[in-house]
């Protein structure tokens, strides 16, 4: 299968003012293939949003190459396509709401690229139908939840029809039922609308939602692997600097008081099931 | 405090003139004021204060309202109208000292007066009926056959719809400031006016570098919507104008019309 996504040997140097420069990125190699759910986790400077803005042109490699869809993102006649594409969703709701009508909002990419004005409606309206937000269509956007922007935001994305939609920590500043909505989301395009996901969070019990996850520390690749594979490495995790969903946590550590716990548990009902299995 | 703000003075309605196109509005506007500097007789400036009234009554505006349009400046009226009436050169009526009120005089003040206040009635009669959103609009789509010689339209519009969208968001972090700050002491209610001005320093350095911040992130989240100025750009929204705008188009003609009739109309039979 063709991936949507390949990063090879991709590395990014920022150059401030003075010649100082960091490495972001060093050395990078992922494929991600269409209607993948692939979690980018890592502490803060680890470079995942580093990573995730070369998947659609907002930033270009220092070395190496990004293809989305087979297209070079450091090719300037491939950038709109690019962006067409890969979607952003990004960690601010407020930052990144543009017009003070949600369904001007919504249309806002579709008026960028130019799609004839009959068109526009009906592709917002089902963008806006994705998300559940159509009841919300006529308000204006500082009324609306942390959730619901961040939907909104979800939904001016969707309305240009992407491949493969990026989402940078879209939780962070969310409070516990904003994030759910977010998270249910997500998962429903990625199940119902076959959405390719790249999702970079800090929290695990999103993570572990992903059909792979990547763990990136210093600008490398540290870690790859289904949910199961990354989270029941307690231990490596650790060392990392994050911290390993709580069921993968206790499993570990009965483990090692010498218990017998089957090993790759990482959710509640996994414990609970090698607990009591009468249950 | 901030918290539920209307922008503008926008009043929602769906009245005839609510209903019209905005483009049709803001030039009916700029033609109702050139009728005001073409109107001479006590007969056509009734005609035009008859007219804003109509326009108003049809826009079911609270009269209270229109009123208080004239308050921002009922000193630079007042003011008019005193430097008029004492400094008019011709027929004395009364005199005292070096003031002298001649009848040229209050006839000119009333007048000047009236176009001030017809002027401010009828731009808060646009501004009343017609959302800060649309009127962009309508703006930016008068603008556009001027973009060949330079007029930055879409820039324009541009600025506008982001200034509507984050009033509101930039009240709110205003707001959170001011108790951040007041949770440390700082003091914004007592001193001088200079002193005040000074302790509004802590409220506005936080406001200015978060603003910078967001419109780093904006301007980010723009780009990744494939935003790239005006160029090959659509709209959900087109401006269509209707029958109504066609009504409103002789309305103001007609209005026009008759204001030439009564200034020159004199002089074109009596050739």
């Amino acid at each position: 299968m063709d991936s949507i996504i390949s990063v090879q040997n991709l590395t990014h140097t920022y150059t401030d003012g003075q010649n100082n420069s960091v490495k972001a990125l060093d050395g990078i190699n992922l494929s991600i293939a269409p209607g993948e759910f692939v979690a980018i986790i890592g502490t803060n400077g680890s470079g995942k949003s580093t990573l995730a803005r070369h998947f659609n042109a907002l930033l270009t490699p220092t070395e190496g190459i990004c293809l989305v869809n087979g297209l070079d993102t450091s090719k300037e006649e491939n950038m709109w396509q690019v962006r067409q594409t890969v979607g952003m969703v990004f960690q601010n709701p407020d930052n990144q709401i543009v017009a003070a009508i949600v369904e001007e909002d919504v249309a806002f990419g579709l008026e960028n690229i130019g799609v004839p004005s009959e068109q526009i409606r009906p592709r917002v309206e089902a963008a806006l139908a994705a998300v559940n937000m159509s009841a919300y269509a006529q308000q204006a956007p500082h009324r609306l939840s942390g959730g619901q922007k961040q939907r909104i935001a979800i939904a001016g994305v969707m309305a240009l029809e992407p491949k493969c939609i990026v989402f940078d920590e879209p939780t962070a500043m969310l409070d516990p039922k904003g994030r759910k909505e977010i998270v249910s989301t997500v998962v429903k395009l990625n199940k119902e609308k076959h959405i390719t996901i790249v999702y970079i969070t800090h929290k695990m019990e999103e993570a572990i939602l992903a059909d792979r996850i990547v763990a990136m520390e210093k600008g490398k690749i540290v870690m790859m692997g289904t949910p199961a594979e990354v989270f029941s490495q307690v231990e490596l995790m650790n060392k990392l600097g994050l911290e390993a969903p709580l069921a993968a946590e206790v499993a570990f550590h009965l483990n090692k008081a010498g218990h017998k716990l089957p090993a790759n548990i990482i959710t509640h009902k996994e414990l609970c099931k090698a607990l009591c299995p009468s249950m | 405090m901030l918290n539920d703000i209307t922008l503008g003075q926008y009043y929602p309605g769906n009245s005839f003139l609510h209903k019209l196109d905005p483009r049709t509005k803001i030039l009916a506007t700029f033609f109702f004021m050139a009728a005001v500097f073409i109107a001479e007789s006590a007969l056509s400036y009734g005609i035009l204060l008859a007219f804003v009234f109509i326009v108003a009554f049809m826009a079911k505006l609270p009269w209270k309202m229109l009123l208080k349009s004239i308050k921002p400046l009922w000193v630079i009226i007042i003011l008019t109208l005193g430097i008029h009436i004492f400094t008019g050169q011709g027929e004395p009526l009364w005199q005292w000292k070096m003031f002298t009120v001649t009848r040229e005089g209050i006839v000119l003040g009333v007048k000047m007066s009236l176009r001030l206040i017809l002027l401010l009635l009828i731009s808060s009669l646009l501004t009343f009926t017609t959302s800060p959103i649309v009127l962009t609009d309508g703006i930016e789509s008068l603008l556009t056959p001027f973009k060949k010689i330079g007029v930055p339209a879409h820039e324009l519009a541009m600025m506008m719809t982001i200034a509507l969208r984050f009033i509101p968001t930039l009240l709110e972090e205003t707001d959170r400031i001011m108790k951040a700050q007041s949770a440390r002491g700082a003091d914004f209610s007592s001193g001088n006016l200079i002193q005040r001005a000074k302790n509004m320093l802590p409220i506005l350095i936080p406001l200015f570098i978060s603003s910078f911040r967001r419109a780093d992130e904006l301007a980010m989240a723009m780009e990744a919507r494939c935003y790239r100025g005006g160029k090959g750009r659509t709209r959900m929204h087109q401006l269509v104008y209707g029958s109504r705008d066609g009504v409103a188009a002789c309305g103001m003609a007609v209005l026009i019309l008759v204001l030439c009739i009564l200034k020159w109309g004199g002089t074109l039979w009596a050739i």
